[in-house]
């Protein structure tokens, strides 16, 4: 019985422990959490940092040529005593390729993201995630030298025919859907129901030959063109889209798969096809996360470095006519990584503190833009979740 | 603690006046009876909800207490907070006192670490690790400072042994736990526990998942253990409890309702919400 | 609208979805076919006795029986060319003096074709560049060289419309009737002859230096710089990353700080690659000094940066995804918070950590913009272990741009362009595959 006691006099403190100890505890127990912390805010501090030394970099050069010049002048002569410092062509440059890109890649991967949430089966989505995130790894310099390397010859020997072709695979298929709804619509509207058939016919066949005229004539025109040079605006915008689009795909699809299940099937239950399901259900229901992915996917084209540096041409000037994609260009990444070159022998010169005016702008950019899709995403994520 | 203090400690729970029926000792476990664990109105909130409402109530040592009642009624809540898992859910607190060993476990002096190896914990699904069946046995022991190969060995065996384990998994101690079958995985989990050895098991609906077979032998384990160890087994089944348990406590929304000798629980309750539930009205 | 119809926007709809992913995976093919197959040509590819003279001579490898025998074949072949050569030069000296100017600027290109073709001509001075001492070392590089040998490239500017197309005119015809004459028959026979064409596997390309700027020589130092800047990056960026991520999913109290970190990490994430290398350059270099100009260590520091939210995000969703039963189980057996964090969360997280590791790690070995102006340089040699802290290193990226772009003879070293970027796009693409082979086994234990 004694011993029993005593041992039960032993556990009853057991996890009792000293006011020191407990203090100690305490003590240890924060200042763990306070160096855990410290590690975590390193990020934070980092982002304050960048801004910090890139923007002190680049105010110098404000103070000295103000703002007029660098947005407003196309005149790009670093090199000149006195240089000149307009960067307007270079900022319209990385727009014009940015767009260029955006227009091919945003159709093409919000169709690939309903494609992969909504249309393939599993087992087919299994292979095909792999080969969008392999895609996303090929490192920028690789499609650079592709670029450079294969499609910037093929376009200058054979720009014409290719563009052609490219013209007739992809038109063709869409004016000939919309010949189908045009005359399914207008013989809907114009004719008795006894005659409906016939005329929906009548207006297929006139607006059928009404397409494959527009199909040859623009084909004819397109064979004709010259390429000047294949390292041009074209040629970056086609290989950033293939860039910029596993990052919209991913993002896009995130955003259809947060749309519950019962919103679908709430369409489907109503008579309507997958397409209008999707098309006038899903997608605005999905729409802010998929606008997020658009402007993730923007920023991914307009921060590229290699691609447009060694394929863009890096020739300052806007393009005449604005609108052509065949003239080489240059871009704000491409004139920092070209330039920096020159420059940094010369720390603290003019010429380098222009290309930290540079990055300044691609990083406010980058900053709002990442800011305002992130923004949107949590919004989403409320209104979906129903708060 | 002295022997007089405990054997006070008893009699003045015993003649503390309570609305909730104190067992008595009974001679069937030698050396039990002792109250372990004391409920003293106590409460838990989660937020400003009360999960939890004023228990009074004395847990007896080394016998089988069970806690029966419908979902959402609290049990698993009052189970968890006796070993402070609730700690975990930041918006969780609790009132009154709870006592283990006439010691108070949400003291400013608790050592929760140091609480939960005196008491252990069963879960609802089989819960081991991604290691081996050794490694999971001794990962307890080798936490709290035992390095010593052999050492270790024998504790796992003894814990194996004492789960009824031991037989099945002797050869394959090296393979990854998680290839053992749904019910070896279970008491693969109360070998776990013992092998810290903790005076109380805390078992949360450790059948719910489950086949009959498997239940059947953890219902057996809990029947080896009785004696040596206080238990508390939170359960569904009604049944079970009768089977398993010496005491059985009935909570209702939060509030225990009836607290008695199981088998008098059962046969003669109290309480009329208690007949309804055991009979099937509700649940 | 009718029913048929509607079905038939439907099928195309699902078409233009199925489209996109089709036109992706054509694009993965049309970029990575033409890379693997000349990237494959620069190990595999048919030399000539002139890749192994060089070999030999330079890096003292190779049969020197054997290249000693089909030298002195060659040099038989090539003594014959040599011949016409000399006999024309000296027909030349017995010329009109009009007759002999007129011959003399047509002949210089022939000569020099020869020259590039089969090394120095006898009687010329050894070349000071390495590149000039041999002749072509590739078989097809000698087909194009002998093409040049035998016409002469011009230019059509009759229809001023147009730009102008590029013709061939045989230079035999140019020299009917002189001494030359024969060889440019001569020449195209005996090619083979004189150049020993063989099948060649030049392993060597991975783990030799360089000679003379790529011309001959293998990648040795870009490999291994890609090697130190990557696994540098890691070294900062790995323990910060999973120790950062371990803060926000087990201590972190969610409010105004935590979402002001989680911010920060977005906007990191976001920032464009070439800003990272401004401010590698004005913080680590300009400002911190951690070296006097651009290093290995500036530039995994950089890339360490670059790849920090990447990591985070990844260790976040791993941990995220460890069952909670098993924290409570190891809490349950009396485990404290952190002990169970390293003991319990973190190795069921771990392949998780890995896969996402992995990952970054693919990508700082193919980044390029963070490094142009923190550690890469275009010509230098393998670097010791020891010199990261204070010197520049050649790496795969940045000499792929390089060689491509601002390379003197870049169209003349193709192959090696081609290699370099097999060599990057295999390390990335093994390392990614190698991650969604883990995430797939992760994915398979977890359903059991």
């Amino acid at each position: 019985m004694t011993e029993e006691v005593k041992t039960d006099g032993q556990r009853s403190s057991a996890f009792v422990v000293s006011p020191q100890k407990r203090k100690m505890q305490k003590l240890a127990k924060n200042a763990g959490e306070t160096l855990l912390l410290g590690i975590a805010s390193f990020v934070a501090i980092i982002v304050l940092f960048i801004f910090f030394f890139v923007a002190v970099d680049a105010i110098p050069y404000f103070q000295l040529r103000g703002f007029t010049e660098f947005f407003t002048s196309t005149g790009w002569y670093p090199a000149d005593e006195p240089g000149e410092f307009g960067a307007l062509a270079i900022i319209y440059g990385s727009a014009m390729v940015t767009f260029g890109s955006a227009l091919l890649a945003v159709p093409m991967g919000i169709a690939a993201a309903v494609c992969l949430s909504d249309i393939l089966p599993f087992s087919v989505r299994q292979y095909a995630k792999p080969v969008i995130e392999m895609l996303a790894a090929i490192p920028s310099v690789a499609f650079g030298f592709f670029a450079l390397v294969i499609l910037a010859p093929l376009l200058q020997s054979n720009g014409g025919p290719l563009l052609m072709w490219t013209w007739w695979i992809l038109a063709a298929p869409f004016l000939l859907l919309a010949v189908i709804v045009a005359a399914d619509l207008l013989s809907a509207r114009f004719a008795q129901e006894e005659n409906r058939k016939k005329m929906a016919l009548l207006l297929q066949s006139l607006f059928g030959l009404l397409a494959v005229l527009v199909l040859y004539v623009v084909g004819t025109k397109l064979n004709a063109i010259e390429i000047i040079t294949g390292t041009n605006a074209l040629n970056v915008s086609i290989i950033l889209s293939f860039m910029a689009l596993p990052t919209i795909v991913s993002v896009a699809e995130d955003a259809l798969q947060s749309v519950g299940r019962e919103l679908r099937e709430g369409s489907y239950a109503l008579g309507a096809t997958r397409a209008e399901t999707l098309l006038k259900t899903v997608l605005p229901a999905a729409s802010s996360g998929i606008l997020a992915a658009v402007i993730l996917g923007i920023m991914r084209a307009l921060g590229e470095t290699m691609v447009v540096w060694m394929a863009s041409g890096n020739s300052s000037h806007i393009p005449d006519p604005w609108y052509n994609y065949l003239d080489a260009v240059r871009t704000l990444t491409a004139t920092i990584a070209g330039d920096m070159g020159e420059a940094d022998q010369v720390t603290g010169s003019e010429r380098y503190h222009v290309l930290f005016a540079m990055g300044l702008l691609l990083l406010v950019i980058s900053f709002f833009s990442n800011l305002v899709s992130e923004r949107i995403v949590v919004r989403q994520r409320k209104i979906l979740s129903g708060q | 603690m002295t022997a007089e203090h405990k054997e006070s400690a008893v009699e003045a729970q015993a003649t503390a006046t309570r609305d909730i029926y104190i067992p008595s000792e009974r001679a069937s476990v030698s050396g039990g009876g002792r109250p372990h664990v004391v409920a003293k109105d106590f409460s838990i909130y989660y937020g400003d909800f009360q999960a939890v409402k004023k228990v009074n109530a004395d847990i007896l040592s080394q016998y089988v207490t069970a806690i029966i009642g419908p979902s959402g009624c609290g049990k698993s809540t009052f189970l968890r907070a006796i070993n402070r898992m609730n700690d975990l859910i930041p918006s969780c607190h609790t009132t009154g006192m709870l006592q283990f060993d006439g010691e108070d476990v949400y003291g400013k002096l608790t050592d929760e670490v140091l609480l939960r190896k005196k008491i252990g914990m069963v879960f609802q699904k089989p819960n081991p690790f991604p290691k081996s069946i050794f490694d999971n046995i001794a990962y307890g022991p080798r936490l709290h400072g035992m390095t010593d190969r052999k050492q270790l060995q024998a504790i796992v065996e003894k814990s194996l042994r004492k789960a009824a384990l031991w037989d099945e998994v002797s050869d394959r101690l090296d393979r990854n736990a998680l290839g053992l079958s749904g019910g070896q995985q279970q008491r693969l989990c109360v070998a776990r526990t013992l092998a810290v050895e903790p005076e109380i098991l805390l078992l949360d609906e450790p059948t719910s998942a489950l086949d009959p077979k498997a239940t059947a032998k953890i219902e057996d384990l809990i029947q080896e253990l009785r004696g040596s160890y206080t238990i508390m087994i939170v359960t569904h089944n009604m049944q079970q409890a009768s089977r398993v348990s010496d005491y059985t406590m009935f909570f209702y929304e939060g509030e225990l309702v009836e607290y008695a000798e199981t088998a008098q629980l059962f046969t003669n309750p109290k309480d009329r919400m208690t007949e309804d539930y055991i009979t099937g009205r509700f649940s | 609208m009718n029913l048929g119809t509607r079905k038939i926007l439907d099928n195309s709809f699902t078409a233009v979805g199925m489209g996109s992913i089709v036109v992706m995976a054509l694009a993965l093919l049309v970029v990575l076919t033409p890379i693997v197959y000349n990237g494959v040509g620069s190990v595999f590819f048919t030399g000539t006795i002139e890749h192994r003279t060089m070999l030999y001579k330079e890096f003292g490898r190779g049969d020197a029986k054997a290249i000693e025998t089909q030298t002195a074949t060659a040099d038989r072949y090539r003594a014959e060319a040599y011949r016409m050569l000399s006999d024309f030069e000296q027909e030349m000296e017995g010329m009109s003096l009009e007759a002999s100017r007129q011959y003399r600027s047509k002949y210089a290109p022939v000569r020099a074709a020869m020259s590039s073709l089969l090394g120095p001509l006898p009687g010329d001075p050894v070349p000071m560049l390495t590149r000039f001492q041999y002749g072509q070392t590739r078989w097809e590089k000698a087909e194009e060289k002998l093409h040049n040998i035998l016409y002469e490239k011009k230019w059509d500017y009759s229809d001023p419309t147009v730009m102008a197309k590029a013709f061939d005119v045989p230079r035999a015809e140019e020299f009917a009737g002189t001494k030359l004459a024969p060889l440019f028959s001569y020449a195209e026979r005996h090619l083979a002859d004189m150049m020993q064409p063989q099948f060649t596997v030049y392993w060597g390309f991975f783990t030799d230096r360089s000679l003379d700027a790529h011309i001959f020589g293998g990648i040795w130092p870009e490999i291994q710089g890609t090697f130190f800047l990557a696994i540098g990056a890691m070294l900062f960026a790995f323990p910060l990353g999973v120790i950062a991520a371990v803060y926000f999913t087990e201590y972190a109290k969610e409010g105004f700080f935590t979402s002001i970190l989680r911010s920060a990490n977005s906007t990191l994430a976001g920032v464009p690659s070439i800003v990272f290398g401004l401010f590698g350059l004005a913080f680590f270099i300009n400002t911190m000094k951690v070296s006097e100009s651009k290093s290995v260590l500036a530039g995994a520091l950089t890339l360490a940066i670059m790849i920090l939210p990447t990591i985070i995000r990844a260790a976040e969703e791993a941990i995220l995804s460890v069952p909670k039963t098993y924290k409570e189980a190891s809490l349950g057996l009396g485990s404290t918070k952190w002990n169970t964090i390293v003991t319990v969360i973190l190795p069921a997280a771990l392949p998780g950590i890995i896969t996402g590791g992995i990952i970054s790690l693919g990508r700082a070995a193919g980044e390029t913009a963070p490094i142009i102006f923190t550690a890469a340089v275009s010509v230098g040699s393998a670097i010791g272990i020891a010199d990261v802290f204070s010197s520049p290193t050649p790496a795969l990226s940045w000499n792929i741009y390089n060689l491509a772009s601002e390379h003197e003879m870049a169209s003349e070293i193709r192959h090696v362009q081609y290699g370099m970027v097999l060599s990057l796009v295999s390390i990335v693409l093994l390392l990614n595959l190698s991650a969604i082979l883990l995430r797939a086994k992760i994915s398979q234990k977890l359903k059991g």
